[in-house]
C-alpha cells in the first residue's frame, strides 16, 4: 500500500477520482467556515447564561459538536479536493488593509489540506480529552475553541498578515489554559511558552516585514512575498534565518525547546494534545511555506543548519527521555522527535524527502499527541508521574498499555503505523543530500528506541511497586480519544493512499491522504528537482 | 450650511458649558441625575453622526484658523466615539462630581477636535492646552496633590511648547501650517531648527506621558477617578499625538530635524512601557504603562515621515484613544490594588471582557484594534528601513503581551475574593453601562474587521496633511 502511495507522488493522477461526498456541498466560504465557526461558538459559550454551572455539560457538548461539524465539513472538503491541481483550492480573497497591501486571502493546497485534516481530528480528540474538566468550564472550552480557530486560520492563510494574525493569536488562549488549569509548575510553563513563542512571533514578523520591504512594500500576499526569486539571495538568507527561529520555537527544535517539557508536563491533557498535535506542527509548516518553497537559495545554504538542528533535536530528545524520572517529561521529549524528522525531510531538499516531511506533519502530529496524551492519562490514572513509583502496570491497565506501546512505536516509526511511510520517504530522500544529518537522526532514533524500551519495561512490565497508589485503567472517554489517535495512525499506516476496490483504482470512501497531500508538492519541490540524466542521442 | 461641519464642536462645547453651569448652581434635580450621563452620551453620539455626515465636506473656517479635512474627520470621529462610549460605560458612583466628570472629558474632546482641525500653531496649542487643563481639573477633584503635580509638569511642558513654537515661527516666518510646509521645502536641518523641534517634542512627550517623561501623567492616572484616569491616559495623550502629527507633517520637508529625537522617544516608550507594564501588578497601573508603550508605536510611525507611516500612526491613534480612555472607565469602582480584579470574569463578565480587551488591545494582541494599528506602523517602518526601531517595538510588544496575559489570568483564572480582601467595591451595573461595555468590546474587537475603510480614511487624512 505504501509503495502505491509513493509511486503516486511520482505520477500524479491525471483525473479526479469520483468518491462519495464529492460535489455534494459547495461553499465559497468553506475555509472561512472552518476558521470562524469555532470563534462564533466560543462567543456563544462565553455569553450564554450558566447559573451555578447548570449548563456545564451543554457547553462541553457545544464544543464537541462544533468539532464534529468541522470534521464533517473537512471530510467533504477532503473528498472534493482536486489532488491533480497544484494551485491553492477553496480560495477566498478580499481586500483588507488596502493601504499596506494586506488582504483576507485563504486557500489550501495538498500540505494545507493535510494539516487541516490533522487539526480537525486533534480538535475532536482535545475536546474528548477535556471532558473531565470541572472548574470554570465556560472559560476552558471557550479558550479551547479559540485555539482551534487560530490554528485553522494559520493553516489556511495565504497572506502573511493573516498568517501572523492567527500564528500569534494561538499563544494567548494556550497560555491562559495552562495558567488556569495546569499543574503545580504552571506559572513557569506559561511564561516560558510566552517567552519562546513571543520570540518566534517576533522573528516571523520581522521576516515578513523584511520580505515586504524587499518586494517593494506593496503586498503581504504569499503569492507576492513568497514568490521564488522575488528577493535577493542575501535577503533570502536573513529571512531564512528568521523563519528558522520562528519555526524552531514553535516545533520545537533544539535549542529553542525550553518551553516544551514544562508545557507538556503541566498543561491539562486536552491542551497538551492540541499543542503536540497541531500547534507545534505549524512550525514545520511555516518552514515548508516560507523557506523551502519560497527561498531556494537560502534553503540550500541553510540546509546543513536545518539538518544539524534536526539531528540535535532528535539526539537531545532521545538522551533526555533516557534520563527523565517523570513519565510526562519523558513523553514531552519523545514528542519532539517527529518534529526533528520532519525538519530533516525539509533540510534534505529532494522531492521525496519534502513529500516525506509533509506526510510526517500529519503522522508526527498524531504520534506526538498520542504519546503525550497517553502518558498524561496514565500518570493521572496511576496517581503518580514518577518513574520511581510507577511499575508493573500492564496487567492492571491493559488499554493504556496497548495505547502506550502504539504511541511509542509511532514515534519510532515502525511498519503498519502511519509514521513508517513518512519516515521511510524522509530517510530515502535524505541520505543522498544530507547523509550526515540523516545518519545522526537515525542514530538518535536508535537511542530513542532504547529510551522507549526502558520506559515500557519500567512502567508496564517491571516489578509492581507495593507502595504505589492505586491505579485504574482508562475510562471510556479516555479510551475514545486515545483510540481515535491510535486508530488514525493505524488507518493511514495501512492505507496511506486510501482503500481501493479490489482490482481497481477507485477509492472506497477515503481518497487517500498520500494523494491529497501530493497536490502542490511538485510545485514546492520544483527548485530542487534534480534533472534526470538522459542518454546522449546516437549512442 | 457652510458651518454645519462645526456643529459637533458647538454641541460638545455647549454641553460642557451647560453641565458646568448647571452643576455649579444646582440646576440638576436629584431625580434627573441618573439620566444626565445617558443624555450627554446621546448628545455626543449626535455630534458623531453629524461629523460623519457633514465632516466629509472639505472647508476652511475663520480665515484658515480651522480646516475641515479628512485628517480632522478621522480624529474628530475617533474622539467623539471615544467620549460616547466612555460616558455610556462609566461607573458614575465612582466619580466625585457628576457635572465636572461629564464636562471635563467633553472639554478634552473639544481640545482634540480643535487641534485636529487647527490650521496654525495657535490652534494646535490651544487645543492641547484645553485638553490638558481638563485633565488637571478632573485629577485634582479627587487628588489635589496629584493635580498640582500635573499642573506644574504641564506648565513646564507648556513652556517648552511655547518656546519651541515661537522659535519655529521665527525660523519659518509664519504660523500657518501649510505655509510653513511650503517655506521649509528645500531647506536643511540647522541647529536653529533642531533646538525648537527638540523643545517641541519634549513638551509633547510630557503632555502624552511618554516614558521617560511620564512622572506626572502616569501617577496622576493612578489616583484619579476612573474617567479622570482615562482622560489623562487617553484623551490628553491623543491631543498631544494629534498636535505632533500635524506639526511633524509641516516639518516633513526637513525630516532630519526631528527624526533622531523621535526615534529615541519611540524606542524608550515602546520598550519602557512594556517593561514597566510587566513590573507592576494593579490592572489600572498596567493599563497606564501599556498605553505608554502604544503611544510609543504612534511616535514610531511618525519617524517614517511619509504618508503610509503617518496613516498607520493615525489608524493606531484611533484604536489607542478608545482603549486608553475607556479602559479605566470600564473598571469603574474596582480600582484598588493588584487583587481588585481577581475573578472579575465571574463577578462582572461584561466589564471584565471590556478590561481584558482594553489591556490586550493596548498590548497589541491579535486580532484586536491595537494589533492592526501596530502592524500598520510596523509595515511602514519596514518600508522605510527602520528595522532597529521595529525590532525594539517588537520587544516592547512581547513584554506588553506578557503583562496583558498576567492581567487576564487575574481576571479569568483567579478565583473571586470576598469584598474585604478585594480592597474595592464591585462596579455598579446599569443597563446603559452594560450596553456601553458591549459597545466598547465590539469596537475593540471589530476595529480590525472594518480596518479597510478606517485605514483608508486615515490614509486620506495623511494625504490631507500634504504627505506623499
Amino acid at each position: 500500500m505504501m509503495w502505491l502511495g509513493i509511486a503516486g507522488l511520482a505520477v500524479p493522477t491525471p483525473t479526479p477520482a469520483a468518491v462519495p461526498g464529492a460535489n455534494i456541498f459547495s461553499s465559497p466560504l468553506l475555509l472561512s467556515v472552518i476558521v470562524w465557526v469555532p470563534v462564533i461558538m466560543a462567543i456563544a459559550i462565553a455569553t450564554m447564561p450558566n447559573p451555578r454551572g447548570r449548563f456545564d455539560m451543554l457547553m462541553k457538548q457545544i464544543a464537541f459538536f462544533t468539532n464534529v461539524g468541522l470534521v464533517f465539513v473537512l471530510w467533504i472538503a477532503y473528498n472534493q479536493f482536486e489532488s491533480f491541481l497544484s494551485t491553492p483550492q477553496f480560495a477566498e480573497s478580499q481586500p483588507w488593509l488596502a493601504a499596506i497591501g494586506a488582504s483576507y486571502h485563504l486557500g489550501v493546497d495538498g500540505p494545507g489540506m493535510t494539516m487541516l485534516l490533522l487539526s480537525g481530528l486533534i480538535g475532536i480528540v482535545s475536546v474528548l480529552a477535556s471532558l473531565g474538566i470541572r472548574e470554570r468550564v465556560r472559560s476552558y472550552f471557550c479558550l479551547l475553541l479559540l485555539v482551534q480557530a487560530s490554528i485553522n486560520g494559520a493553516i489556511v492563510a495565504r497572506d502573511m498578515f493573516v498568517l501572523i494574525l492567527f500564528w500569534s493569536a494561538a499563544a494567548i488562549p494556550i497560555a491562559l489554559l495552562i495558567l488556569g488549569w495546569g499543574g503545580p509548575r504552571r506559572n513557569a510553563a506559561t511564561w516560558r511558552l510566552v517567552g519562546y513563542w513571543g520570540l518566534g512571533t517576533g522573528a516571523l514578523v520581522v521576516a515578513t516585514l523584511a520580505l515586504y520591504a524587499a518586494t517593494g512594500g506593496t503586498s503581504f500576499d504569499m503569492d507576492v512575498l513568497l514568490k521564488v526569486g522575488s528577493v535577493s539571495p542575501r535577503v533570502q538568507v536573513i529571512v531564512g534565518l528568521l523563519v528558522i527561529v520562528a519555526a524552531a520555537t514553535r516545533l520545537p527544535l533544539f535549542p529553542f525547546h525550553g518551553w516544551a517539557r514544562d508545557l507538556y508536563a503541566e498543561a491539562p491533557i486536552g491542551v497538551t494534545v492540541v499543542v503536540a498535535g497541531t500547534a507545534t506542527r505549524l512550525g514545520a509548516y511555516l518552514l515548508l511555506r516560507a523557506l523551502v518553497a519560497a527561498e531556494p537559495a537560502a534553503a540550500q545554504l541553510l540546509a546543513p543548519l536545518l539538518a544539524a538542528l534536526a539531528a540535535l533535536t532528535v539526539g537531545y530528545a532521545a538522551l533526555a527521555a533516557l534520563r527523565m524520572a517523570d513519565i510526562r517529561h519523558s513523553a514531552a521529549h519523545l514528542a519532539m522527535i517527529p518534529g526533528g524528522i520532519t525538519v530533516l525531510g525539509l533540510a534534505a531538499l529532494s522531492p521525496l524527502s519534502i513529500a516525506g516531511a509533509v506526510f510526517s506533519l500529519f503522522t508526527g502530529g498524531l504520534a506526538a499527541a498520542l504519546i503525550v496524551g497517553v502518558c498524561a492519562t496514565l500518570a493521572e490514572r496511576a496517581q503518580s508521574r514518577s518513574l520511581l513509583v510507577l511499575g508493573g502496570l500492564a496487567p492492571r491497565m491493559p488499554i493504556l498499555t496497548w495505547l502506550l506501546i502504539i504511541g511509542g512505536l509511532a514515534v519510532l516509526g515502525v511498519p503498519l503505523l502511519a509514521t513508517f511511510p513518512a519516515e521511510l520517504m524522509t530517510f530515502f530522500g535524505s541520505f543522498k543530500t544530507q547523509p550526515i544529518g540523516a545518519f545522526a537522526v537515525a542514530a538518535g532514533l536508535a537511542v530513542a528506541a532504547v529510551a522507549l524500551a526502558m520506559l515500557l519495561r519500567r512502567v508496564l512490565f517491571g516489578v509492581p511497586n507495593p507502595d504505589a497508589p492505586g491505579v485504574s485503567d482508562a475510562s471510556l472517554g479516555e479510551s475514545w480519544y486515545l483510540g481515535l489517535l491510535a486508530g488514525a495512525l493505524l488507518w493511514v499506516g495501512v492505507f496511506p493512499a486510501g482503500p481501493k476496490l479490489p482490482g481497481t483504482d477507485a477509492p472506497i470512501f477515503d481518497p487517500g491522504l498520500m494523494k491529497t497531500m501530493s497536490a502542490g508538492i511538485s510545485e514546492l519541490a520544483a527548485p530542487y528537482d534534480l534533472p534526470t540524466p538522459t542518454p546522449a542521442s546516437g549512442q | 450650511m457652510k458651518y454645519i461641519a462645526l456643529v459637533p464642536e458647538a454641541l460638545v462645547a455647549a454641553s460642557a458649558v451647560i453641565l458646568l453651569v448647571a452643576g455649579r448652581f444646582g440646576w440638576i434635580p436629584a431625580y434627573a441625575r441618573r439620566h444626565v450621563p445617558t443624555a450627554t452620551a446621546a448628545v455626543v453620539l449626535i455630534a458623531l453622526a453629524v461629523e460623519l455626515w457633514a465632516g466629509a465636506t472639505l472647508g476652511t473656517y475663520f480665515g484658515g484658523g480651522l480646516i475641515q479635512d479628512r485628517f480632522a474627520l478621522f480624529a474628530k470621529a475617533a474622539v467623539l466615539l471615544t467620549a460616547t462610549i466612555a460616558f455610556a460605560v462609566a461607573d458614575w458612583t465612582a466619580e466625585d462630581s457628576l457635572s465636572i466628570a461629564l464636562a471635563m472629558p467633553l472639554l478634552a474632546a473639544l481640545g482634540v477636535m480643535v487641534a485636529a482641525s487647527a490650521g496654525d500653531l495657535v490652534g494646535l496649542w490651544a487645543g492641547l492646552e484645553l485638553a490638558a487643563t481638563a485633565g488637571v481639573v478632573l485629577v485634582a477633584l479627587r487628588r489635589p496633590d496629584l493635580g498640582l503635580r500635573l499642573l506644574l509638569t504641564g506648565a513646564v511642558a507648556s513652556g517648552l511648547l511655547l518656546t519651541g513654537l515661537a522659535f519655529v515661527y521665527a525660523w519659518s516666518g509664519t504660523i500657518e501650517l501649510v505655509a510653513m510646509r511650503q517655506v521649509l521645502f528645500g531647506g536643511t536641518a540647522t541647529l536653529a531648527l533642531a533646538i525648537p523641534v527638540f523643545l517641541l517634542l519634549t513638551g509633547l512627550a510630557i503632555r502624552a506621558s511618554v516614558a521617560p517623561f511620564h512622572l506626572a501623567g502616569i501617577p496622576s492616572s493612578f489616583g484619579a477617578s476612573p474617567l479622570g484616569a482615562g482622560l489623562v491616559l487617553g484623551l490628553v495623550a491623543a491631543a498631544a499625538a494629534t498636535v505632533a502629527i500635524k506639526l511633524l507633517a509641516a516639518l516633513t520637508p526637513i525630516p532630519d530635524a526631528f527624526s533622531s529625537y523621535l526615534q529615541v522617544i519611540a524606542a524608550v516608550a515602546m520598550v519602557g512601557g512594556g517593561a514597566a507594564a510587566l513590573a507592576v501588578r494593579a490592572p489600572r497601573t498596567r493599563i497606564a504603562y501599556l498605553a505608554v508603550g502604544q503611544i510609543g508605536w504612534v511616535a514610531a510611525g511618525l519617524v517614517t515621515h511619509y504618508r503610509a507611516g503617518i496613516a498607520g500612526s493615525l489608524f493606531l491613534l484611533g484604536a489607542f484613544t478608545v482603549a486608553a480612555t475607556c479602559g479605566p472607565a470600564v473598571m469603574g469602582r474596582a480600582e484598588g490594588g493588584a487583587m481588585s480584579w481577581a475573578g472579575m470574569g465571574v463577578l462582572r463578565p461584561g466589564r471584565a471582557a471590556g478590561v481584558a480587551l482594553a489591556v490586550l488591545s493596548l498590548a497589541g494582541a491579535p486580532p484586536l484594534a491595537g494589533f492592526f494599528g501596530e502592524f500598520a506602523v510596523a509595515a511602514a517602518l519596514a518600508q522605510s528601513g527602520h528595522f532597529a526601531l521595529l525590532a525594539l517595538g517588537l520587544l516592547g510588544s512581547v513584554l506588553s503581551l506578557a503583562a496583558a496575559a498576567a492581567t487576564l489570568r487575574l481576571i479569568y483564572v483567579h478565583s473571586p475574593l470576598e469584598e474585604a480582601r478585594r480592597g474595592s467595591a464591585l462596579p455598579v451595573l446599569t443597563r446603559v453601562s452594560s450596553a456601553g461595555a458591549v459597545a466598547f468590546c465590539a469596537v475593540i474587537a471589530l476595529y480590525g474587521l472594518f480596518a479597510s475603510p478606517i485605514l483608508g480614511l486615515a490614509d486620506q487624512g495623511a494625504e490631507a496633511l500634504g504627505l506623499r
